[in-house]
């Protein structure tokens, strides 16, 4: 193969005959046998159709993948699959997978590329980043990953760091995640409660949980993560946990809940203020657990913003000393960690003290829910005022249980104050670390730095100098959690050069043009880029901007350390096509090629000794994860033959308590905050905006504003209320959320996904549609400020009447047109990139922006496949087993 | 006799549609065939205080099956060892009498193989001691089978345990539907799986 169209190339040109039985060669494990010479092998290996890592037997005969199925050894999904799972096979045979590196020919956008040698094209790209950096400095050069389609999100990062340029970016980051993540490692210091992230895992032993209720806010695990969180949510209501569901649209976890509330996308905060309200008020908090465990004692300078402390501890295993307000002697008192008995510790009031004026964090807190009241929140959140309230009791009487915020949250700039909330209403609870609670710290292997991931970002190996242009992270300090830059002000200057040029992309995921805000502008941005790459399993949109194609591996050609609760599994590669590689050693070909070119961080990345805990570089996936098994008793090849196997006992595994278990001192140990107490009162996030501490390596300059240690509720930017001009002409509240078919922008290509839902549906409550002349299953217009797609109206009355919803779709059918197939029905073409942003985050609005609706007399976009028939050109091709380079293979 | 069917937890349901995917990768189904289909029953009420389930439709191993009635070739048969209601691909001359004869459209077209093409209860894995793909796979846990004749099976204790009150067919056309439904926290409503809609294509103009 020379010069030829990149879908031909990739086998998805119109042209080409596909064998129209193709998916019936697929032999049934009950009917393969090894009587005719055949090898059969049942591998155990585990799913990345999505983010959860759920337990997979995979049948491979004479190499090629025949039949999937759940693993029943897996404790998180029992033996279950999805829909999104299943189609594994589907996704590994598609006949459009990128097979080769391949370079354009054409111009841009035309489509047209030339197969060229891996070696090669390393060569060119690293020729690329090396003159961009000698032209423009590192900073020129930009990474991106994103969600779905199995990625290594650090082993970007950690070229990024190396290579010496701060910018990596992805659409998830603030947006999804990070919001989530941060705040509750600063006000607790261990996971958050994101069920989707696989976290949360005393939702997995509803046999014997003591858990009663279960809040799940903007989360649907069923449609998430249907084969573990979903499974886990009917056993935990077989066995009688109250469900509370938050969320615009019914789930079907809002069908089975026992009070759903269809709360107006991007108002969750005023509601989550209300239920902190309604808990002060109604004196239903966990007042012990309060006092002893959270730091809502302490006293605040109100001038100040910081809390009070009688002494400076310079000890790491002691807190600081803070002072109460004790009413046993009128006056205020330090508080030796970890409580002192003598004290009668004042919870709320204001004190004036030598001319200065405190209150307590609690007596802060209530000030700030002061304005939310049930009637209040029922306006501005569009839920009637008994259902909050039962909402509240529903959670509040049925202690120990836990609240889960899924990622609604972080899509709008509200982001950081609905975790803190979320938080919050769970910690007032004392639902921490007891036996039922969501929050815990319970055991690990130590085998990878963060579920799913095992590559070191290598942090501390970015210069301070680079660390300080990192885009849009001074105003926006949370980024540095994720060593991420601001995708907006990435757009920026991409746009404008503003502060500084960026010349060259290498982008890693999927349908960059789907998964973006403001979806039009980065496209345009592109023209402005003078090289880009695209690494990816198959071609998306994003491909026709770019100027060469990596094909990486789909998650049954992959390697990977699992940890499923008191479990190590092993997503191992069971067969492996084409030339495509592991994208952590595309990253590590790419850093070796610059060092040979005389980069010298990219030079001492592959010294062990100047590496540290941070990993030299490595050849294959095999010497990464045996490096992160080091703490195990297992090799890589070990763990791949015997896994799934108990690192712990469940019993072991299932440590509650933690925070109470002794120190060298014998106190209890607290948790892993700067105060040894949750910290309600987040007083770090001031040293954080101030200073970017502590996930910044280096000071940074203050953000212009301090960022608050309380929540508060913004109104959306594009808001619905009376007296907004702009919801005149846009009436409606723009939703999304996902279905089960879809992670992110994969499996579009797909046809047993697309035959189950061939194009996005627009959820429209029938007083909206009659309202604006709509009807079901017909096709019709969404239109924001930014931009107007198609979708199918379907008319439910499952969803709030003021409220759209819309998932992200785009068209692989459409590559080769002129809209690329992101263009006809991709709700990101509506979103909004512009500020407002979250203040510590800079999450713009990928939820609750206004839109209007009516009828598209055109009928479906132009090309769009609908009928199953139609996505025959999709259904998989049976190929051969190919050698993987990377593991010493040869032909 | 044996009767092998379906009992069916419809609290259990979240209408991830994963047993329609394992169905097709496990009977080799082509594009637009299916044996098994998750049908939303509902929203219905006033919102917000709506109810909305799941119903996995499939084959319902009737009684009294007409499908097998009108066939004229014999090759739509009741399996005299389990009671499951098959296909004979070899004797089927594709002329649709059970597609058309079926009460609950469960019975599907197979345009590459000119068959009718329905559930016979993944018999092939049922050889081989293996669940159905769609239970086996089932992400809540709601689809069971087994022997509904035998009291002592599973599915027959299960449907005890439930209670007569929370047991439901699809509504009886005198064919004697043997699929039992259990539905406990909401309401049972007689709709028909081919009154809802399954995949939305923008069919109205």
């Amino acid at each position: 193969m020379s010069k030829e169209d990149f879908l031909a190339a990739t086998n998805m040109a119109v042209n080409l005959t596909l064998d129209g039985d193709s998916q019936t060669k697929f032999v049934d494990a009950s009917q393969a046998s090894e009587d005719d010479g055949d090898t059969v092998k049942i591998i155990k290996t585990a799913c990345r159709a999505c983010i959860s890592n759920c337990g997979v037997l995979a049948t491979v005969k004479n190499g090629r993948v025949i039949h999937l199925e759940g693993n029943p050894e897996d404790p998180m999904s029992n033996g279950h699959m999805c829909a999104k799972g299943l189609s594994g096979i589907q996704a590994l045979y598609n006949p459009n997978r990128n097979k080769y590196p391949l370079i354009r020919v054409g111009k841009r956008g035309e489509n047209k590329w030339k197969r060229i040698s891996w070696k090669e094209a390393i060569d060119t790209i690293a020729h690329k980043l090396m003159a961009a950096k000698k032209d423009f400095g590192a900073e020129s050069v930009f990474c991106s990953t994103g969600g779905g389609g199995n990625p290594e999100f650090w082993s970007i990062s950690r070229f990024c760091n190396i290579f010496g340029t701060p910018n990596w970016f992805e659409p998830g980051c603030a947006q999804c995640y990070l919001p989530r993540m941060c705040v509750y490692d600063m006000m607790y210091g261990g996971t958050n409660a994101s069920i989707a992230d696989s976290n949360a895992q005393e939702i997995y032993f509803a046999h014997d949980t003591k858990m009663k209720s279960l809040v799940l806010w903007g989360a649907d695990p069923s449609y998430s993560s249907p084969a573990s969180g979903g499974s886990a949510l009917v056993n935990l209501r077989a066995h009688g946990v109250k469900t509370v569901v938050i969320d615009p649209r019914m789930t079907p976890d809002a069908a089975k809940a026992d009070v759903w509330l269809p709360v107006r996308p991007g108002s969750d905060v005023a509601l989550q203020l209300a239920w902190i309200r309604y808990i002060i008020d109604h004196k239903l908090y966990n007042h012990d657990f309060v006092m002893k465990w959270t730091n809502l004692p302490y006293l605040v300078n109100v001038e100040t913003k910081l809390e009070w402390r009688a002494a400076k501890s310079s000890d790491s295993n002691q807190p600081d000393t803070f002072m109460v307000w004790d009413q046993k002697t009128n006056a205020p008192q330090p508080l030796a960690y970890p409580w002192n008995e003598d004290l009668d510790v004042a919870l709320e009031g204001t004190f004036v003290i030598n001319g200065v004026t405190y209150k307590t964090g609690f007596q802060l807190l209530k000030e700030r829910v002061e304005a939310y009241t049930l009637e209040e929140a029922a306006k501005i959140c569009w839920v009637p005022q008994d259902k909050i309230e039962a909402a509240i009791l529903t959670f509040t009487n049925n202690m120990p249980g836990g609240l889960c915020i899924g990622v609604a949250t972080d899509q709008s700039p509200n982001s950081a104050q609905a975790a803190m909330a979320a938080g919050i209403i769970d910690m007032l609870m004392g639902d921490v670390e007891r036996p039922g609670a969501l929050l815990q710290r319970f055991g690990s292997a130590g085998a990878t730095n963060m579920i799913g991931y095992c590559v070191p970002p290598a942090q501390s190996k970015l210069p301070d100098e680079q660390l300080k242009k990192r885009l849009g992270t001074i105003e926006h300090k949370g980024l540095h959690m994720w060593l991420a830059g601001h995708a907006p002000s990435v757009l920026h200057a991409i746009e404008t050069g503003d502060p500084y040029p960026l010349r060259v992309w290498l982008e890693r995921s999927g349908n960059k043009l789907v998964n973006l805000a403001d979806s039009q502008r980065w496209a345009k941005a592109t023209e402005k880029v003078d090289f880009i790459v695209h690494m990816y399993m198959y071609p998306t949109s994003f491909s026709a901007y770019a100027d060469m194609l990596l094909p990486t591996e789909e998650w049954l050609e992959t390697d990977m350390i699992v940890e499923t609760c008191n479990k190590l599994m092993a997503r191992q590669a069971v067969t492996h096509l084409w030339e495509t590689i592991d994208e952590t050693v595309i990253w590590s070909k790419l850093a070796k090629r610059c060092a040979e070119l005389g980069h010298e961080g990219c030079r001492k990345a592959f010294d062990a000794e100047y590496m540290g805990d941070d990993l030299p570089y490595w050849d294959s996936m095999e010497e990464l994860l045996d490096a992160n098994l080091k703490n195990t008793k297992f090799t890589w090849q070990q763990l791949k033959a015997e896994a799934p196997v108990e690192y712990m006992s469940e019993k072991e595994y299932r440590s509650y308590y933690t925070y109470l278990k002794p120190n060298a001192a014998g106190q209890p140990q607290g948790f892993p905050t700067p105060s040894k107490k949750l910290e309600l009162y987040l007083e770090s996030m001031i040293t954080l905006g101030r200073t970017g501490q502590p996930y910044s390596h280096c000071e940074l300059p203050a953000a212009s504003q301090d960022y608050d240690p309380l929540p508060y509720y913004e109104e959306p930017y594009e808001s619905p209320l009376p007296g907004s001009k702009m919801a005149a002409e846009y009436p409606l509240v723009m939703t999304n959320g996902r279905i089960p078919y879809y992670h992110h922008g994969t499996l579009r290509n797909v046809a047993w996904t697309r035959e189950l839902y061939p194009a996005p549906e627009v959820w429209i409550h029938p007083q909206a549609a009659k309202k604006y002349g709509v009807q079901d299953d017909q096709w019709i217009w969404v239109e924001s400020l930014r931009g107007k797609v198609r979708g199918i109206a379907h008319i439910t009355s499952g969803i709030n009447p003021g409220s759209v919803y819309m998932e992200r779709f785009w068209a692989p059918e459409n590559l080769n047109s002129k809209t690329h197939g992101w263009q006809e029905m991709n709700v990101n073409v509506l979103a909004r990139s512009k500020g407002p942003y979250n203040d510590v985050f800079g999450t713009y609005t990928l939820r609750g922006y206004l839109v209007k609706i009516y009828p598209a007399p055109e009928g479906a976009p132009e090309g769009v496949y609908l009928e199953p028939k139609e996505f025959k050109s999709f259904l998989a091709t049976p190929s051969a087993k190919t050698p993987d380079m990377t593991k010493g293979e040869t032909v | 006799m044996k009767k092998i069917a379906f009992a069916v937890e419809l609290d259990r349901c979240i209408g991830c549609k994963g047993c329609q995917v394992a169905c097709k990768m496990e009977n080799h189904l082509p594009l637009g065939t299916n044996r098994t289909s998750v049908k939303e029953i509902g929203p219905t009420g006033e919102y917000p205080n709506i109810q909305m389930y799941f119903l996995p439709a499939m084959c319902q191993q009737c009684e009294n099956p007409t499908c097998v009635k009108v066939c004229p070739t014999g090759a739509c048969h009741v399996n005299p060892e389990d009671g499951v209601i098959e296909i004979d691909r070899d004797k089927c001359i594709g002329c649709k009498s059970c597609i058309r004869a079926c009460p609950y459209e469960a019975i599907s077209f197979n345009e590459e193989l000119h068959v009718s093409d329905k559930c016979d209860v993944c018999a092939l894995r049922r050889l081989t001691g293996n669940l159905p793909a769609c239970v086996k796979n089932c992400t809540g846990g709601a689809l069971h089978v087994g022997d509904l004749n035998d009291p002592n099976s599973d599915v027959s204790k299960l449907i005890a345990d439930a209670g007569e009150e929370n047991v439901y067919s699809l509504r009886d056309f005198g064919n004697g539907p043997s699929v039992k439904y259990i539905l406990k926290n909401d309401k049972w409503l007689d709709v028909l799986p081919q009154e809802c809609v399954s995949v939305r294509r923008g069919k109205r103009k």
